[in-house]
């Protein structure tokens, strides 16, 4: 391990606060009155962050806001000509720079999937990419996978550095922090003072064994040509998606996820253009002008976005699954749809 | 098997052949998950469980595969229902969206179920257990071969807490004994009358921080059994908009008002709003102070007679000062 910080969990808030003066720090916060739910939130003085379980929802929301002003537009006369319009557009703000901290493998995987979509595609997504350019990804190896998490199940892990650029390991009393990339380095030393010895041991340890767990029992990879064969199996489709509710609640909690509609918000002569997220279990998702809608079915829609996970964007992308096994859509799905056990069924029946 | 498993699989078994679906619960993922089961095959019907974490309520599918039944069979639906169910269920009748004579409901007494929300911020590893109990005022949990008690208000769902309707009003089959309501029929609703005690501007603010985390998922719309709108909610129509996509307060404060008049006078408190809700809004509370006001004017509760017409629903131009 090069160039390791270690701080205690009592320092932790105060080096919080400080670096919140320089970018937008997010961390995991219990939020609301009951207290069950977790998101990731501005840090305030005093909020006490939560490390010992998965956010509910993903923090893909701090790159890809759930709705977010592209631009705004205002029509002008043309004063020569009262039957033109002319359009003035005013540009997106500055966007400040962010550290997310206490994100989990799963989640840095989840925004890997949205960089291939809207940072390496023939058109580079500006909104996205300056985002991007400016978070810090400050990634805490996981210790408590639970029943619904199944990162290695989709070419993952709970101890998976790929695309943070710090990496937190939670040791006894505090954590351990690593720089990986030069974004990492330089915020670095704001948290604590460099590891001793002892604490870098104990902390490869840490790593040693989160490197060792296996979370998910089957491979769910390679899956793309079971799910054709199985497409127009529609007894089979129904069947496995008949409890569904058709809400988006797996989809907006979803770290890869990306799905969005684009709106204009107008009074008058003045507006704004909007994204929004979408989410492809909605009935007007693919509803067309026209009315007609090629997937007005919920077994259409489930379909669609189990193929698009295990099959369409591993075939674009090289073999990369448009899902990070973080276990959201399990864990919190109203009637705990499970999509291990849909993809399992794929591959298990192939030949009926 | 426990028994009350056996007895619902038998009560079933026996009428089969004149039932298209069986709407029952099952494991999920996990030991703590149950999970709605469609079973269309009589060899299945061994999957069936009934536990206190059997938390959804499955009336909200009878309209759905009622319609994507075979129209020249006519064949039963199968149902589980517990108190709350029922009230659903019901409703569901009342407003003519279901025909008592379609469905084959076996009630199940109940005495609460739990959230697994609470449960798992209690006890953030939980997720394999061998058993959970109710008592009067305390829930059992068996894991890891350890027995841990806590107290109900703790564990179980906020609607049981306040429960009047445990053993279903309406059923084919009924499995067990009846078992006593947790509270009286006209008992208070002490979290309303929290929020009532407030003054307005505090109740204002109140609801305000709890909306502003919706994350417009719509899965409280979802997994509501009056929510019959479905697909044509006034959320998504595009002509006439009525909600534009941005994500403000004022967007997410109008869906839930104008859900809640919806339901006035028609939601059975069933909670389900609540449960699902992933970022714990209190959604029921809402529905709840609307059923307090349709008590008080028109001195009717939904979901309790399938003969009597929600106030709603009926337009008397007699009647004059409502």
């Amino acid at each position: 391990m090069t160039e390791c910080y270690y701080i205690s969990q009592n320092e932790l808030p105060a080096v919080l606060e400080t670096v919140s003066g320089l970018m937008d720090v997010w961390v995991p916060l219990k939020t609301g009155t009951h207290k069950t739910a977790i998101e990731f939130a501005p840090f305030t003085p005093g909020c006490r962050p939560i490390f010992d379980r998965q956010s509910t929802s993903s923090p893909k929301s701090v790159l890809f806001p759930q709705s977010e002003t592209l631009f705004k537009f205002r029509y002008l006369k043309d004063e020569s000509d009262p039957t033109r319009q002319t359009v003035a557009l005013t540009d997106l703000e500055e966007i400040r720079p962010a550290l997310v901290f206490g994100l989990r493998p799963c989640d840095a995987r989840g925004f890997l999937v949205f960089d291939k979509v809207f940072l390496d595609g023939i058109a580079k997504d500006p909104y996205y990419a300056k985002r991007r350019e400016k978070t810090v990804l400050a990634t805490l190896a996981c210790k408590t996978p639970d029943s619904a998490c199944f990162c290695s199940s989709v070419g993952s892990g709970p101890g998976d550095r790929q695309n943070s650029d710090l990496w937190i390991i939670p040791i006894d009393d505090g954590f351990v922090i690593e720089a990986l990339t030069e974004k990492g380095r330089e915020v670095l030393p704001r948290f604590g003072k460099p590891a001793g010895e002892s604490q870098i041991k104990q902390a490869e340890k840490v790593q040693k064994h989160i490197d060792g767990l296996t979370v998910g029992k089957a491979d769910l990879t390679g899956a793309g040509s079971e799910f054709t064969r199985r497409f127009t199996d529609t007894e089979f489709w129904r069947d496995q998606v008949s409890k569904c509710l058709s809400c988006g609640m797996c989809t907006f909690n979803c770290p890869t996820c990306y799905c969005f509609n684009i709106t204009d918000d107008a009074h008058g002569l003045e507006g704004e253009r909007l994204r929004s997220w979408d989410s492809c279990m909605f009935n007007h998702y693919t509803r067309e002008a026209s009315g007609h809608n090629p997937r007005p079915e919920k077994y259409e829609r489930f379909r669609n976005r189990v193929g698009h996970k295990f099959s369409y964007f591993p075939e674009r992308y090289d073999g990369m699954m448009a899902c990070c096994g973080c276990g959201r859509c399990i864990r919190n799905c109203p009637v705990s749809m499970d999509i291990r056990q849909i993809v399992r069924s794929l591959k298990e029946n192939a030949d009926v | 098997m426990n028994d009350k498993n056996k007895i619902i699989k038998q009560t079933f078994q026996k009428v089969f052949d004149d039932l298209e679906v069986v709407l029952g619960w099952k494991q999920g993922f996990d030991s703590l998950h149950m999970t709605p089961a469609f079973i269309r095959k009589a060899s299945d019907l061994d999957q069936l469980v009934f536990n206190p974490q059997c938390v959804q309520n499955l009336s909200g599918y009878l309209f759905s595969t009622l319609k994507a039944a075979d129209p020249e069979k006519q064949g039963k639906i199968g149902i589980c229902v517990k108190g709350c169910d029922s009230r659903s269920l019901t409703a569901l009748i009342q407003e003519g969206l279901v025909e008592r004579d379609r469905v084959y409901i076996v009630g199940i007494p109940c005495k609460g179920v739990v959230d697994v929300k609470k449960l798992r911020n209690l006890k953030p590893s939980l997720t394999e257990i061998s058993g959970i109990t109710i008592e009067a005022d305390e829930v059992v949990i068996e894991a890891d071969g350890k027995t841990e008690r806590f107290p109900i208000a703790d564990v179980l769902a906020h609607k049981c807490l306040q429960c009047r309707y445990p053993n279903p009003l309406i059923y084919d089959a009924l499995i067990g004994e009846p078992v006593t309501a947790r509270v009286a029929q006209d008992a208070a609703r002490p979290a309303v009358e929290q929020l009532d005690a407030l003054s307005l501007e505090a109740r204002r603010n109140f609801w305000l921080t709890e909306m502003d985390r919706c994350i417009r998922c719509y899965a409280c719309r979802n997994a509501c059994p009056m929510c019959v709108c479905q697909d044509s909610c006034i959320a998504e129509t595009r002509s006439p908009k009525w909600l534009s996509q941005r994500s403000d307060i004022s967007e997410k404060f109008l869906f839930h008002m104008i859900r809640t008049v919806h339901l006035a006078g028609r939601c059975t408190e069933c909670g389900e709003c609540m449960r699902v809700c992933p970022v714990d809004i209190p959604v029921t509370l809402l529905m709840e102070k609307m059923n307090c006001i349709v008590k008080e004017l028109f001195d009717y509760e939904a979901g309790i007679d399938p003969e009597s017409k929600p106030p709603l629903q009926t337009y008397d131009s007699s009647k004059t000062g409502i």
